[in-house]
C-alpha cells in the first residue's frame, strides 16, 4: 500500500516537474519591439490637403539622409501608418536594435512613383523626435533601441507646419 | 431450452457473490466465421477483473456482471477482438453471441504474448501487433473514451511520432507544412483510401468521430500495399461494429474558449463557446445490422473571424447471408461552413494597438473570408472466407469533396472513384500471402484547378514466410498512373522486412519504397498567393522516397510494453511551391511567379520511442512517448522547414470506481526553420507546451467528462501568423443504450 502510494507520488512529482516550464513561455503582448510612441495631432487636415494624402506614416533612418536618394533606405521597409486626426494614438515600429538619427512623421501625396527625383513634390517632413538639448540644424534626436525597444519617442503633428524635403537637401 | 437449463444449473451453482444485488449474468456462445464454436475464447469486461474462457462448442458464463451498461470482449488468437455491449438490470441473465470475423492465423504460428491488440492495416488483413514489420501506434476505443475529444484529428494528434501542424498530419515528421497541398499521409476509412481527389489532403472532419472505434497509424512509407501518398505513413480509421439489438448513443457537448490572458489582444466582449450533439442508433437481428449517426456542431472560435458550423451524418449496413460472408455498406456526408482565418495580424495589417502582432486579429485583408466545405463517402465492401486458408475482399468506393471559398473566390469539386479485388492465403507451412489490383479514377472541375482526370492501377503482392521463429516480409506493387488520359508515371514501391522475437522483446526491421503522386491541384494550379502569380506544372514527377526502420517491441512483466524505433528516411523529387521567373508574353518583361516543383532531396531520421506502463494495475496507466527528429534539406543543406526536433507526450490515467482522472502534456520544440522565411522570419515563435485535463464520471448508462484542453492557456503557434488553440473548458454527457 504504501509502496502503491510513494508510486504514486513519484507520478505526480514526474507530471509536475513536466508541465512547470510550461508556464509564462509562450506568446506575449509585447511591449515595444523596436520604437514606440504616442502621436498626437495639433488640429486636423486642413480641407485642401483631404483629397490630396495618400498616408501619414512614421519611419526611421540609421544615419541622417546624406542625398534625396538616401531617403528611400528607411527602417522599416513596411512603415508604421498612422490616423490624420483624432485622439493621440500609440504608434510601433518594428525596428531592429541599434542607433537611429532620425525618426520623423512624413506625409505623402497621392499619385505618382516614390523616388529620389520625386521626393520632394510626393513627401513633406510633418514632425520628428528631437532631444530637448540637440542644437543641430535638422533637429536629430538620437534613438537607441535595446533589447527593450525605445519608448515614448513621441510625435506632436501638425499639418499647418510641414516642411518640405528640400529644406534638409538645398536649393529647394 | 437445453441451454436455459444450463444457465439454471450454472446460476444454482454459482458462488453467492455472482447472485448479490446489482449484478447480472452474461452467457452465450463465440463462434468462429464458419458459424462454428470457438473453445478457450476469452471474455472479459474492460476495466474489471471480470474474465472467463470459453468451453468446448463456444460457451460461456460470466457471473457477477455489474449492472448498468456494459462492455464485454471476446478475444480468441489471431482474431480481430469482438465486442458487445449490453444494458443489463440486477439479477438478469441476458445471451450474448459473439461472432468472429476475418482469417484465423494458425495457433502454431503464434508464439507472442495473447493479450496484444490485432491490427490489420501494416498488412492489409489481420495480425499481432508485434508481427508486423512497421511501427505501428494505435489510438484504442479506451483512449477515445477517456479523451472525450470531439474530432478525428484531435483524436491522432496525442499518437506516439505524430504533430499536427494546423490540420495537416506529420508521421515522424513527413509531410511538414504546405497549407494543405498533398499531404504525405495516406487516410483510410477501413481501408478505402480517402485523401482528396483535387488537393491531396486530408478532411479530418469526414467522418464523424462518434462512427469511429479505434485508429491505427502506420509509421513509414507504405505504397508497397497502398499506392501513392502513402510517402509518410498510412492513418485508418476504423468504424464502429455494430451489436446485435437496440442500441443508442446521445453525446452533447458544451464549453467555452478561455479570454486572452492580456487585455491588449482582446477581440471580442463576450466569452466564445462551443457546442454539438450527436446521436447514434443501431439495430441488429439476425444477419441484417444498421447504425445512423446524426449530429451538429458549433463554435464561435478562440480567435477573431473564426466561427464554423457542421452538420454531419454517417451510416453503416452489414449483411451476413451465409456464415463466412459479410457484405458492409458504410458512408458519411459532413457540410462545414467555417470563417477562414488568414494569419494574424501584425504591423500595417491592421490596428495592432502598440503591439508588433496581435496574435488574436486577423490581417483586415482576409476580412470576411469563409468557407463552405461537403465532403462525403460511400463504401461497399463483400468479405468472404472460403476455408480457413483462403479469404478474399471486394469493395467499391466513392469519396467527393467540394468546397466554395469567399475571399478570395475559389471553388472545386472533385470525385474519386475506387475499386479493390484482395485476396488472403495462408497454409500450414507458415507462408501467408496477400495480393490484389487496386484502382481508381479521379475528377475535378475547379475556377482554379481546370478540368481534369487521373486514373491509377495498382496490382499488389506481399508473402509472409514463417522460418523457425522468424517471419521474413518480401512484397511490391507497380503503379501506373495517368493524368486526362495519357501516362504520366509508373512506380515500383517494394518493401522486405522481418520480425525476430527474442529474449529482449520482438525485434523488427524493414525497408521499403514510397512515393507520392502529384495532385491534380499542384499540376495545375492557377491562382494568385502572397500578390504572386501561381501558374500550372502539368509535368510534374511524383516524389519518392526510402524508409529503413530497426525496432524492439519490448513487454515489461505484465504491467507494460516499451517499444523503440530507429528510423531513416531518403526522400527524392519532393514538391515545393518555387519562385521562378516568366517573360511576360504581353509586357515582355521578366516577373517572378510561384510554381510547384520537384525540387528538393530530403533527409529525416531519429528515434522514435512509446512506453506504456500499467503498474498499480489496470487502474493506472501511463504513458511516454518521445520522437527525436534529425532532418535535413539536402538541396539547401539547412534543415527540413516545420519539423520539430523533439516531440514529447507524457499522459497518465487513473480509475477509481466510477470516477477518473487523468492529463496530456506535450512538448514541441520550437521550429528552427519556416518556408518563406524573407516573408515570415521575423516573426516569433516558441515551443509548444500544452497541458489537457480531464475527470469522468460513470453511472449505469451516463456518463460525463471534463476536459481542460491546454489547461495552462499556453499562447503559441506552430506554423506562421496561426495561433493554436487557447484553453478551452468542455463537458461532455452521453447517455448510452
Amino acid at each position: 500500500m504504501i509502496a502503491g502510494m510513494r508510486s504514486r507520488v513519484v507520478c505526480a512529482a514526474l507530471v509536475a516537474a513536466a508541465v512547470t516550464p510550461a508556464c509564462n513561455e509562450g506568446l506575449r503582448p509585447t511591449t515595444c519591439p523596436g520604437i514606440c510612441g504616442t502621436v498626437t495631432y495639433q488640429g486636423s487636415l486642413p480641407d485642401s490637403l483631404k483629397d490630396s494624402t495618400a498616408a501619414v506614416l512614421i519611419v526611421a533612418y540609421t544615419t541622417f539622409p546624406q542625398t534625396p536618394a538616401d531617403l528611400l533606405h528607411f527602417q522599416p521597409p513596411i512603415p508604421a501608418f498612422v490616423d490624420t486626426g483624432g485622439p493621440p494614438r500609440r504608434y510601433v515600429l518594428q525596428v531592429p536594435n541599434g542607433t537611429y538619427e532620425w525618426v520623423l512623421a512624413v506625409w505623402e501625396k497621392k499619385g505618382g512613383s516614390l523616388g529620389p527625383q520625386s521626393a520632394d513634390s510626393l513627401l513633406r517632413e510633418v514632425g520628428f523626435y528631437r532631444d530637448a538639448g540637440d542644437t543641430t540644424s535638422h533637429g536629430t534626436g538620437r534613438v537607441h533601441v535595446t533589447g527593450t525597444g525605445a519608448d515614448s519617442i513621441n510625435f506632436v503633428i501638425d499639418f499647418t507646419k510641414m516642411h518640405r524635403i528640400c529644406n534638409y537637401f538645398p536649393p529647394c | 431450452m437445453l441451454r436455459r437449463l444450463l444457465v439454471f444449473g450454472l446460476l444454482a451453482a454459482a458462488p453467492a457473490p455472482g447472485r448479490a444485488q446489482g449484478t447480472a449474468v452474461v452467457y452465450g456462445t463465440v463462434r468462429d466465421p464458419f458459424g462454428g464454436g470457438v473453445a478457450n475464447a476469452s471474455l472479459f469486461v474492460p476495466g474489471t477483473a471480470l474474465r472467463t474462457t470459453t468451453g468446448a462448442g463456444g460457451r460461456y458464463l460470466l457471473a457477477g456482471v455489474p449492472a448498468g451498461r456494459v462492455e464485454i470482449r471476446a478475444v480468441v488468437v489471431g482474431y480481430p477482438p469482438a465486442v458487445r455491449t449490453a444494458l443489463l438490470g440486477p439479477s438478469d441473465s441476458l445471451q450474448l453471441d459473439f461472432e468472429l470475423r476475418g482469417l484465423v492465423v494458425p495457433p502454431e504460428d503464434l508464439y507472442v504474448s495473447t493479450t496484444q491488440p490485432i491490427i490489420v492495416t501494416a498488412a492489409k488483413r489481420s495480425q499481432l501487433l508485434d508481427q508486423a514489420v512497421t511501427s505501428v501506434a494505435l489510438v484504442s476505443d479506451t483512449d477515445l473514451a477517456r479523451r472525450a475529444v470531439s474530432t478525428v484529428d484531435e483524436a491522432v494528434n496525442r499518437a506516439p511520432g505524430v504533430l499536427f501542424l494546423n490540420g495537416q498530419v506529420n508521421i515522424r515528421g513527413s509531410s511538414g507544412f504546405v497549407e494543405g497541398l498533398g499531404s504525405r499521409v495516406l487516410l483510410l476509412v477501413d481501408g478505402v483510401p480517402a485523401n482528396q481527389g483535387d488537393r491531396g489532403g486530408i478532411d479530418w472532419d469526414m467522418v464523424p468521430l462518434a462512427a469511429v472505434e479505434r485508429v491505427e497509424v502506420v509509421k513509414g512509407a507504405g505504397s508497397s500495399l497502398y499506392g501513392s501518398a502513402a510517402l509518410g505513413g498510412v492513418v485508418n480509421l476504423i468504424t464502429r461494429e455494430i451489436p446485435l439489438g437496440l442500441h443508442g448513443r446521445v453525446r452533447a457537448t458544451g464549453g467555452a474558449y478561455a479570454n486572452p490572458p492580456s487585455d491588449v489582444w482582446r477581440f471580442r466582449d463576450y466569452t466564445g463557446g462551443l457546442g454539438g450533439l450527436d446521436a447514434t442508433a443501431s439495430y441488429g437481428r439476425g444477419a441484417l445490422r444498421g447504425s445512423l449517426t446524426l449530429g451538429g456542431r458549433h463554435s464561435d472560435g478562440y480567435r477573431e473571424q473564426d466561427r464554423s458550423d457542421q452538420w454531419e451524418s454517417a451510416g453503416k449496413a452489414e449483411w451476413q447471408p451465409r456464415p463466412g460472408t459479410h457484405v458492409t455498406a458504410a458512408g458519411s456526408w459532413t457540410s462545414h461552413q467555417y470563417q477562414v482565418f488568414p494569419t494574424w495580424c501584425v504591423l500595417g495589417t491592421c490596428d495592432t494597438r502598440g503591439q508588433a502582432f496581435q496574435p488574436f486579429m486577423i490581417d483586415s485583408s482576409g476580412r470576411g473570408s469563409y468557407t463552405r466545405s461537403n465532403k462525403g463517402h460511400f463504401a461497399a465492401t463483400l468479405d468472404r472466407t472460403v476455408s480457413t486458408g483462403f479469404a478474399w475482399q471486394a469493395r467499391g468506393s466513392w469519396l467527393r469533396t467540394h468546397f466554395t471559398d469567399v475571399n478570395p473566390d475559389n471553388w472545386a469539386v472533385a470525385n474519386r472513384w475506387g475499386a479493390e479485388l484482395r485476396g488472403v492465403g495462408r497454409n500450414a507451412g507458415g507462408r501467408v500471402v496477400t495480393a490484389g489490383v487496386e484502382a481508381a479514377h479521379g475528377d475535378v472541375t475547379s475556377d482554379i484547378f481546370g478540368d481534369h482526370t487521373q486514373n491509377e492501377v495498382g496490382p499488389y503482392a506481399e508473402a509472409e514466410q514463417r522460418i523457425g521463429r522468424l517471419r521474413l516480409t518480401i512484397g511490391s506493387r507497380l503503379d501506373w498512373l495517368a493524368v486526362d488520359g495519357s501516362e504520366r508515371a509508373t512506380v515500383l514501391s517494394p518493401r522486405i522486412g522481418v520480425v525476430v522475437p527474442s529474449r529482449v522483446g520482438t525485434w523488427r526491421a524493414s525497408t521499403g519504397r514510397g512515393f507520392r503522386a502529384p495532385t491534380l491541384a499542384e499540376r495545375y494550379v492557377s491562382t494568385r498567393a502572397f500578390g504572386f502569380e501561381v501558374i500550372p506544372n502539368p509535368s510534374l514527377d511524383p516524389e519518392t522516397a526510402w524508409s529503413f526502420e530497426v525496432g524492439n517491441a519490448l513487454p515489461l512483466r505484465a504491467w507494460g510494453r516499451l517499444d523503440a524505433a530507429l528510423f531513416w528516411t531518403e526522400a527524392r523529387q519532393l514538391l515545393e511551391p518555387t519562385f521562378v521567373l516568366v517573360v511576360d508574353p504581353v509586357t515582355k518583361d521578366t516577373v517572378q511567379k510561384i510554381q510547384i516543383q520537384n525540387v528538393s532531396r530530403a533527409q529525416l531520421r531519429g528515434l522514435d520511442l512509446s512506453l506504456t506502463v500499467t503498474p498499480l494495475g489496470p487502474a493506472f496507466t501511463a504513458t511516454v512517448a518521445y520522437l527525436l527528429l534529425d532532418t535535413r534539406d539536402l538541396a539547401t543543406d539547412s534543415v527540413l522547414a516545420f519539423r520539430p526536433r523533439h516531440l514529447f507526450t507524457l499522459g497518465a490515467d487513473y480509475r477509481w470506481h466510477a470516477l477518473s482522472v487523468g492529463g496530456d502534456f506535450r512538448y514541441s520544440s520550437r521550429v528552427e526553420r519556416i518556408e518563406l522565411e524573407p516573408v515570415f522570419g521575423g516573426d516569433p515563435r516558441v515551443a509548444a507546451r500544452v497541458l489537457d485535463l480531464r475527470a469522468g464520471w460513470e453511472r449505469g448508462p451516463l456518463a460525463a467528462r471534463l476536459l481542460v484542453t491546454n489547461a495552462l492557456n499556453y499562447i503559441y503557434n506552430l506554423v506562421p501568423r496561426t495561433l493554436e488553440p487557447v484553453r478551452t473548458f468542455s463537458v461532455v454527457l452521453t447517455w448510452t443504450y
